[in-house]
């Protein structure tokens, strides 16, 4: 791990003290989950025996090591400064990890419903035997669901940490991880159903436990393509759970229209990952000089410690595709 | 939290609680149960050297041991069925056989066809030391866990 030093920024953003101190509880969680993880992989892997249900799971816990890697490399890599070479910085990385880890969950997604339908449709009955413990003869059955109780508990208490992080840091590949997390207990519950189904005898249950875990696998890789795909065709930038536009929006174009120079303003706002590229295109109402866009370019700066990169452009005629009127103008 | 960690709780207790119950796991085709009613364990047996033999129609050799001994403790006699590996496990398959006696080793390529013990003890197959199972149907999960029980107390 690097010290506080190397990682307190985000490409030239200095971070405040309080997305500071989120940054570094957020990594300690990280690695936290990510040894948590690993335990749970090799005890899943020791028991799973022939269930599906397990087989699933176990493979959903492999594919959640994906988002705390990719946090932990892309926070690193975005606190390098922008150069000549890379001018924006290094913010983009947050996307390419981001996409990495949907395109996994989707492909992994769609082969564990197709593995766990044909298994379903065949028929196919899981046999499960037995281990011997300390002498005595167990049925690995058992073992199943203790190993799913282990698995689907602690990740819950780590998803509810990581949240607010997520939101403090504007991190999408952290809240992705947070809601895998938070969510985990339904696999685990679904897990532990399936192999109840084969303690009773009722075969198909295993299967169908199985099914409902990788739809729900697939449904993660689904939304969290979307997001990531908006995210680097430079979308709009929102809200770190992407539920809304960010209200940053709204306060950079009341700035700009604040200004008595400022006959009319748009804004362009994307999200790099972390940080904001912000464009602000102003008609002026009469002559301007340049100390007057610097200060705007300031004071939208201060805004928010997400918004360093801030241009302010004089034109004669605003772009097309620019937001114009702050949401709550437009929407009413 | 308070009432995940509740949650969490009735779900530990449910498990001891289905833990005790000595008639879990079930057989979906109720395999151990008919054989326990009936009296009768149809076993399936194929030649295999240290494993199996097969004379005129008379099964003997451990693994043949094995499968009787695993009878007696069910308190029901054993209907030899001799045949080769293929035919046996095609008719595992249709619900003809209750246990498989064939010198497999446990990397045989039936395992997905039916269902194999662990390991209950050492062979040797074309010169290579493999580890010898027992074979019941898929899925028959009673049935596996009464011959790995019996197979534990009986093997070294």
């Amino acid at each position: 791990m690097s010290g506080p030093s190397r990682v307190a920024r985000f490409g030239n953003t200095e971070l405040p003290p309080e997305q500071e101190a989120a940054l570094r509880r957020a990594r300690r969680l990280e690695w936290v989950s990510l040894a948590f993880l690993t335990s749970g992989v090799v005890v899943v892997y020791l028991v799973m025996g022939n269930s599906q249900a397990m087989k699933v799971a176990w493979i959903e816990d492999l594919l959640s090591l994906i988002p705390p890697l990719a946090f932990l490399l892309a926070t690193r890599r975005a606190g390098r400064r922008p150069s000549v070479s890379h001018p924006y910085g290094h913010h983009r990385v947050v996307g390419s990890a981001h996409l990495t880890a949907a395109v996994a969950l989707l492909s992994m997604g769609l082969f564990l419903v197709f593995d766990s339908g044909s298994g379903l449709l065949a028929g196919e009955h899981p046999p499960i035997g037995t281990v011997q413990l300390f002498g005595q003869t167990v049925w690995t059955g058992w073992l199943m669901i203790a190993a799913m109780v282990y698995t689907g508990v602690f990740p819950v208490i780590l998803g509810r940490r990581k949240l607010p992080l997520a939101r403090d840091l504007h991190d999408k590949v952290l809240y992705a991880d947070a809601d895998m997390n938070k969510a985990d207990w339904m696999t685990a519950a679904a897990a532990i159903v399936g192999v109840l189904g084969i303690a009773y005898g009722v075969w198909w249950l295993d299967a169908v436990a199985a099914l409902v875990i990788a739809g729900s696998i697939l449904h993660d890789g689904v939304s969290q393509l979307r997001g990531a795909v908006r995210d680097l065709l430079d979308g709009e930038a929102r809200t770190f759970d992407d539920s809304d536009v960010h209200p940053v929006v709204d306060d950079i174009l009341e700035a700009a229209h604040s200004r008595a120079w400022v006959d009319r303003a748009g804004c362009r706002v994307r999200d790099q990952g972390h940080v904001f590229h912000t464009e602000v295109f102003v008609v002026p109402v009469g002559p301007l000089g340049a100390e007057q866009c610097d200060e705007l370019a300031e004071a939208i700066g201060r805004l928010d410690w997400k918004l360093d990169d801030v241009v302010v452009a004089p034109v004669g005629a605003l772009p097309p595709g620019v937001r114009t009127r702050p949401r709550a103008a437009t929407e009413s | 939290m308070k009432r995940w960690i509740v949650r969490v709780f009735a779900v530990v207790v449910g498990v001891f609680l289905l833990a005790g119950c000595s008639d879990l796991p079930r057989d979906p085709d109720g395999t151990l149960e008919r054989v326990r009613s009936t009296g009768v364990l149809r076993a399936g047996a194929s030649g295999s050297e240290g494993a199996v033999v097969v004379k005129d129609g008379r099964v003997s050799g451990p693994e043949a041991d094995l499968v009787e001994g695993f009878a007696d403790s069910l308190g029901v006699r054993v209907e030899w069925r001799p045949g080769g590996e293929q035919e046996l496990v095609a008719a595992m398959e249709d619900g003809e056989l209750d246990v498989l006696a064939a010198g497999f080793a446990d990397d045989t390529p039936w395992a997905d066809t039916v269902a194999v013990t662990r390991v209950y003890g050492a062979g040797k197959v074309g010169g290579d030391d493999v580890g010898r199972v027992l074979a019941v149907p898929l899925g028959e999960n009673a049935l596996l866990v009464a011959l790995e029980t019996y197979l534990d107390r009986a093997t070294p």
